[in-house]
């Protein structure tokens, strides 16, 4: 256990909003004895502790598996999705990323189309909709077939995969100014792209999934590469290049 | 299902099928792609056009046998609308996308910090690629005063000559204290605009590959500053050649004078 004078004392400035309709304001909370060797959801935690104590609203924030791997942790800290260092959720991030004494300002993900619900909380269901209209395969590919039956080069897997490790956080549509969700996009789009599975409908999933995007309102890219810093799963901003390139081969070549 | 045995008004527009034309223009990538060729070809106009100019230097001969060779082209016109229409699609597309990005977040944040470790310019203010609006509008205000001064030849303040005397109008204007200060600022801004757009235009238009993107980045900051220099320079350089001044002010003394001509050797 920490001992009592050993942790940081620290300075928070927290988004409160009690509901999506609400005003919303900054409030500032000063914290003792927060250990270096706690993760920032766990700084949180004992936030809420000690709110709770006090007979006051605990401060909400969005966390499931606090493992990397869900996507649901990202907050805006200090300005940057998911805080300072790169490749890391809110949850992997640690407080000795910060030092004593320190400011720390947390405002939830801002974009139109990820409505605040509470405090840190937004509504990021518009890309569950962007993969509804055409992050699949419908095409029917049988059981489970035997792992080497459909041959697809290792470096295809490689990429694929990398495309894969989105986790869906919305840190790209965070960081960037125009909150534009296309790195995300794009990795379901390249993803299935690489493989034989997915290219049979590649054509209708990218003008679909593009349109939904439009739709949910999110802005279009200016290449400005900050989705590729902020994104703690590393996709690269290559993915939407081949987004471009998957879009213009279904206007050209596509019936729709 | 209708089949072809349907027949209604809006049946050879079913045929022609123009949808992929609707989603170049409304969709988001669809305009990122046609800002993207827009603004190469644009580029492409640069290049052109810093080349004529260079003839400036070598003097009246040149740049006037230049001037004149090249409207004396029958395709000038159609050179002309095409670039015309560049620059419109490239403006328009700027405002509308500007336009729906600033729509996409409306409540900012308090801060804001970039996480991107590969800034060439770490200022606060952010990098070119912040900025595009801003410097397009920029250029588009140089290129307005520009296209007043030496196609529409409508300033009071410069002292303009017959049409074909190409090389004393470009002197004139390049004399021009306000058109001095405007077409260096507007250049320089360009020079941001291109070091962020050159590169960038390759990536809406899908071509990004470790093979071959780095180089692109390279060649586009050297093609912003040799094409930003270069422009840059006119307006400085030539005002400050005493033969290219005496060149054109011969021409003004040819003008003047014409009628007494006889009198002089
Ligand atoms: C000689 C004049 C110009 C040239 C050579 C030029 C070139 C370019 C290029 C190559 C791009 C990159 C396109 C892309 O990212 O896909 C671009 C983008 C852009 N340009 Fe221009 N441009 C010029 C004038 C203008 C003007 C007059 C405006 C008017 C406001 C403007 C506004 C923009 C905007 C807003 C973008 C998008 C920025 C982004 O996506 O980050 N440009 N330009
Ligand atoms: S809580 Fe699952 S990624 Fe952070």
């Amino acid at each position: 256990m920490a001992s009592a004078h050993n942790g940081m004392r620290l300075t928070l400035k927290i988004w409160r909003q009690p509901s999506p309709q609400a005003a919303g304001r900054l409030q500032t909370y000063e914290m003792r004895d927060v250990s270096p060797d706690v993760s920032f959801l766990e700084m949180l935690d004992q936030l809420n502790e000690q709110l709770i104590a006090q007979g006051e609203e605990p401060v909400a924030f969005d966390h499931d598996c606090r493992e990397g791997i869900c996507g649901m942790c990202g907050v805006m800290i200090n300005g940057q999705a998911h805080g300072p260092q790169n490749q890391t959720t809110t949850c992997q991030l640690h407080m000795r990323s910060f030092h004593d004494g320190d400011v720390i300002l947390i405002e939830p993900f801002r974009a139109d189309a990820f409505p605040v619900i509470k405090d840190l909380v937004v509504n990021r269901s518009a890309f569950d909709r962007i993969i509804q209209s055409g992050g699949f395969v419908s095409v029917n590919t049988g059981s489970a077939p035997e792992g080497n039956a459909i041959p697809v080069p290792r470096h295809m897997q490689e990429k694929a995969m990398d495309a894969a490790a989105c986790i869906g956080c919305g840190a790209c549509v965070a960081s960037c100014k125009n909150a534009s969700a296309m790195l995300f996009t794009s990795a379901k789009v390249s993803q299935m792209a690489y493989l034989p599975q997915g290219k049979a409908e590649r054509s209708q999933r990218v003008l679909s999934m593009v349109a939904k995007m439009d739709e949910e309102g999110f802005g279009a890219c200016t290449n400005t590469g900050e989705c590729e810093a902020a994104c703690p799963a590393g996709i690269q901003l290559s993915n939407i290049a081949v987004m471009n390139r998957e879009y213009m081969r279904a206007l050209l070549t596509s019936h729709e | 299902m209708a089949t072809g045995s349907v027949e209604n008004n809006s049946s050879w527009l079913k045929k022609l099928n123009l949808t992929w034309v609707t989603r170049l223009f409304t969709s988001s990538i669809g305009r990122k792609m046609v800002m993207g060729a827009t603004g190469l070809g644009l580029c492409g106009f640069l290049v052109v056009h810093l080349a004529g100019n260079l003839f400036l230097y070598k003097g009246r001969e040149a740049y006037d046998g230049y001037a004149h060779a090249l409207h004396e082209q029958e395709w000038l016109p159609l050179a002309e609308a095409g670039l015309f229409a560049l620059f419109l699609l490239h403006i328009y597309l700027a405002f509308v996308t500007t336009w729906e990005n600033r729509r996409a977040r409306s409540k900012s944040y308090v801060m804001r910090e970039s996480k991107r470790q590969d800034r060439v310019i770490a200022a606060p203010v952010g990098s070119p690629s912040n900025w595009m609006f801003v410097s397009g509008a920029v250029v588009l205000g140089f290129l307005i005063l520009h296209i007043i001064d030496m196609k529409l030849q409508l300033r009071p303040d410069v002292q303009h000559y017959a049409e074909h005397e190409s090389f004393a109008n470009a002197i004139a204007v390049l004399s021009n204290p306000v058109s001095q200060v405007v077409y260096c600022l507007g250049t320089v801004f360009l020079g941001f605009h291109l070091s962020h757009g050159f590169s960038s235009a390759f990536q809406s238009l899908g071509l990004n590959h470790p093979k071959y993107t780095p180089t692109i980045k390279v060649v586009g900051l050297i093609f912003a500053v040799v094409v930003a220099a270069g422009f840059f320079l006119l307006p400085i350089i030539v005002p400050m050649s005493p033969g290219l001044v005496e060149q054109a002010k011969q021409v003004e003394v040819s003008i003047d004078e014409a009628p007494a001509a006889t009198a002089h050797p």
